[in-house]
């Protein structure tokens, strides 16, 4: 290998040893990207050379995923269009949705990022190797913090990006609009992304500080603050569903979306304006608008990484030294109930038992798991619990059913990013440890069965409950809600089926990051086919179950209605059995012929 | 070269590392010996500055590492028990990082990888991706990273784990000759038979404290002068709680100097 070809970025004069030169700050960015370019590089050169076949898969599922999604979006825009017909209530509407959807969006990237950042920093081996080199506090936490940002935002950019390419086409957007998507997106993540990675490190640093009762009261504190937060959102409606009354009603509830200074209505309104091509009410033609909320958004953007650049300085390594000797927060609890519970299930192997008992004790003493865990299905349960409140009429229950559904498709979502995120990495996660699994006297396949059984059992439980509370509250005929349990119990041990096996199938031994595992091309894979499979699964059930309610009030139902239900519900089996044996197939095979 | 002064480092309510006052002067080899969980792990990330005390302070070639270290981190090599090597660069790579990580120049950084290819001997697989070395290779590797910009304090935690006889052979007869050079080197071990052969001096550790502070030659003495081995000495001075009165009143048996000493 020539020395040019391998030449890094940096030259320095040469110095005496004794007085080893300071790098400079900009040469520290140049050396850490250069390694993150030769690890892409490497790992893209690896896959190109043995796994093209699967590369290509996972690029073409992924490019159709993104196409299904984007002509999802045309069609909503135009039924959007076409049911409202006014053109001034459409756009105001649009930006309603907009502002809502990336409100939401910026409170998931500030809490992921957060999260991710948390891993980078505080967890990782590569932060404890470059905190003993010279290199700077600061450089380690931006070097953390673009990964955290892009690890926190792909699922934004996958489903955003169709959205607001559909909208620009449905408003025959001029060029710039598509041109500024990536920067405006770009932009964007990054506020909600450095306040995250603030956030994270002045928590830390104050940890140790604080006494746990004072944590817990915090905590309680800010679950009622968030509490009365939904409530205030979603109290009783005045009006029927759907009528004007009603859609006054919900925008002027969701005005809070459109305060001034969140970001997330910098950005609807930039990309509003952009879409357009007119003369704003100031007297501006709308590309100038656009772009000067692309400067507010760029500026905030600069401001905070500034910001978490100049606290990661002052503070992270001293909160990375009191977080790894507070032993007083890591005592675990000895016997927890609901180990006790695991092992005395019957039916199951000790071996097995103890097995899931090892997989439930790491994913209990993982902040990173189960913190974003309860928050995602604790917003479920929040919006569940009070969907009554929307007041809908007995007139509406073809829309109450295919609210239910759409719920359901909701649960179904979010626990699919769940388990290519903590279940789709698990196998590999064993890593060093694996040779203590393949040593144990139990056969390979009751590893993979109990990972399964673990992933299934803790999915199931949560996601049943859910939508049993969502039936309850949207007061659904008992036969849809047999229906929607048997759906979710599909959706739960097919999901489970699809990461396991595909985890199995596809290892990544040597990487210690989960959210690195499941962002490569195998947990890529196993996203794109669980959406499919969620999709494929609750069309299958939702779309009879929806003519079966429609015609109830018939007087004489179509023999056809009851027939395809029941052929539906079967082929949804169907399908979830193929979903969890086919995946399930595969690991089992791979990891019987696994060499650690 | 490394000075502590009364530094203590707590776990929650554990005590790591007590009031441990020590020097090591420029050129020795000091060996750290204790039992699991005394405290020689903890006091390495000290020194390396991925801790800080709980209170005293740790200075390195007269920089102050508890204030933050980076300059302090420009004059240490460190190797730590499982070293960290990023999986997708080759050895030639990641020698190449850490050469412009601490200043070398182009001419030099060549120079000093072939130089460390030769001497670790990792001709064979130096341009292969560093996730398909054995833990022996990383090792080396780490050896190899750690010694690149010759630094004036060497840090090792448990360095001749995974290693093969003629490896073995290879980091002794290097620290020594480095110390002869002039670096100070910090090693932590379980290993007795190599600190007896290697070290200048040894501290033997136990629950945080510093029980045992002296040369390789007052350690022979302390030896002869009561019939013990090397083995049996340090199991006195590391012995557990139940058998702290036989250990006691075996230490009680060794000279003054034998005893714990922190140096002014």
């Amino acid at each position: 290998m020539s020395d040019a070809a391998q030449a890094l970025p940096i030259s320095l004069p040469h110095q005496a040893p004794d007085e080893p030169p300071e790098l400079s700050y900009n040469a520290e960015a140049r050396l850490l990207w250069w390694v993150r370019g030769r690890t892409v590089a490497a790992s893209l050169n690896q896959v190109l050379a043995t796994a093209r076949l699967r590369a290509s898969l996972v690029v073409v599922l992924s490019v159709l995923f993104w196409y299904g999604l984007f002509r999802l979006f045309v069609g909503g825009f135009d039924f959007l269009h076409l049911a409202i017909g006014h053109d001034a209530t459409y756009d105001q509407t649009v930006q309603a949705i907009y502002n809502v959807f990336f409100a939401s969006l910026m409170m998931m990237l500030l809490l992921s990022s957060g999260i991710i950042l948390y891993g980078g920093l505080y967890c990782s081996d590569e932060a404890e190797f470059l905190l003993t080199t010279p290199i700077r506090p600061e450089r380690i936490v931006l070097h953390k913090f673009q990964e955290a940002i892009v690890f926190s935002s792909w699922g934004f950019l996958l489903l955003g990006s169709p959205m607001l390419v559909a909208y620009g086409l449905h408003a025959n957007a001029p060029w710039y609009y598509f041109a500024l998507l990536p920067v405006f997106m770009g932009a964007f993540v990054y506020i909600p992304g450095g306040a995250g990675a603030i956030i994270c490190m002045v928590f830390i640093h104050q940890l140790a500080r604080m006494k746990r009762h004072f944590v817990v009261l915090t905590s309680l504190a800010v679950g009622v603050a968030t509490l009365l937060f939904g409530w205030s959102l979603l109290g009783r409606t005045e009006g029927d569903l759907l009528t004007p009354v009603w859609f006054q009603e919900m925008l002027s509830r969701l005005q809070f979306s459109e305060h001034r200074f969140l970001p997330s209505w910098w950005l609807s309104a930039g990309l509003l304006e952009a879409a357009h091509n007119r003369t704003t009410p100031a007297g501006r033609a709308s590309w100038a608008e656009s772009l000067l909320f692309l400067s507010l958004l760029i500026s905030n953007a600069l401001f905070f990484r500034v910001l978490a650049v100049a606290v990661g300085a002052r503070i992270y390594r001293a909160s990375y030294s009191e977080l790894r000797t507070d032993r007083t927060r890591r005592q675990p609890r000895p016997g927890f109930w609901l180990d006790r519970l695991v092992m005395k299930l019957p039916l199951l192997a000790a071996p097995m038992r103890l097995l899931i008992v090892k997989d439930l004790r790491l994913f209990r003493r993982d902040p990173v798991q189960w913190s974003q865990f309860l928050i995602f299905f604790g917003l479920l349960t929040l919006y569940f619990a009070n969907i009554r409140r929307f007041s809908y009429d007995v007139n509406y229950t073809a829309w109450v059913n295919m609210i239910s559904f759409l719920n359901l498709a909701v649960v179904g979502l979010i626990l699919s990013t769940f388990t290519t995120r903590f279940i789709f990495p698990m196998l590999s996660l064993e890593g060093r440890r694996f040779w203590i699994l393949c040593m144990l006297p139990v056969r390979r396949e009751a590893i993979l069965w109990s990972k399964f059984l673990f992933a299934a059992a803790g999915a199931t439980l949560p996601c049943c409950g859910l939508i049993l509370l969502s039936d309850l509250m949207l007061g659904i005929s008992s036969l849809v809600l047999v229906i929607h349990q048997l759906t979710c119990v599909l959706l739960c041990v097919g999901l489970a089926g699809i990461a396991v096996g595909l985890g199995a199938k596809m290892p990544d031994l040597r990487e210690e990051s989960p959210s690195k595992i499941a962002a490569g091309f195998g947990g890529t894979l196993s996203l794109v086919v669980s959406a499919f499979y969620i999709i494929v699964v609750v069309l299958l059930t939702a779309l009879p179950s929806h003519f079966y309610v429609a015609t109830e009030q018939l007087d004489v139902r179509p023999a056809w209605v009851p027939a395809w239900l029941i052929a539906g519900t079967l082929a949804a089996c169907a399908v979830g059995a193929v979903a969890t044996v086919v995946p399930m197939r595969m690991g089992l095979s791979a990891f019987r012929k696994l060499e650690f | 070269m490394i000075e502590f002064d009364h530094v203590t480092r707590r776990y929650g309510d554990k005590v790591a590392v007590s009031e441990l006052t020590l020097e090591i002067p420029r050129g020795e080899l000091f060996a750290f010996l204790g039992p699991n969980g005394a405290g020689k792990t903890t006091t390495i990330k000290l020194i390396v500055g991925l801790l800080r005390p709980s209170s005293g302070s740790i200075r390195l070639c007269g920089h102050d590492v508890t204030g933050g270290g980076r300059a302090a981190n420009r004059l240490l090599g460190y190797v730590p028990d499982v070293p960290y090597l990023y999986d997708k660069l080759t050895g030639r790579e990641f020698l190449q990082f850490i050469a412009e990580m601490y200043g070398l120049d182009r001419r030099a950084t060549t120079e000093k990888i072939a130089e460390q290819v030769d001497t670790f001997g990792l001709h064979d697989f130096v341009d292969d991706l560093t996730e398909s070395y054995s833990h022996g290779m990383k090792q080396r590797l780490a050896f190899a990273a750690a010694l690149l910009h010759d630094p004036k304090v060497l840090v090792i935690d448990e360095p001749m784990v995974g290693l093969d006889p003629r490896s073995v052979r290879l980091i002794k007869d290097l620290l020594r000759a480095k110390s002869a050079a002039g670096q100070t080197t910090f090693m932590s071990t379980h290993l007795l038979a190599i600190a007896e052969e290697i070290a200048d001096r040894v501290g033997i550790v136990d629950q945080g404290q510093l029980k045992f502070l002296g040369t390789i030659d007052q350690l022979r003495e302390a030896l002869s002068s009561n019939e013990q081995s090397l083995e049996q000495l340090y199991l006195s001075f590391t012995a557990a709680p139940a058998d702290a009165d036989a250990s006691s009143t075996r230490a009680d048996a060794l000279p003054a100097w034998a005893q714990q000493e922190p140096i002014e």
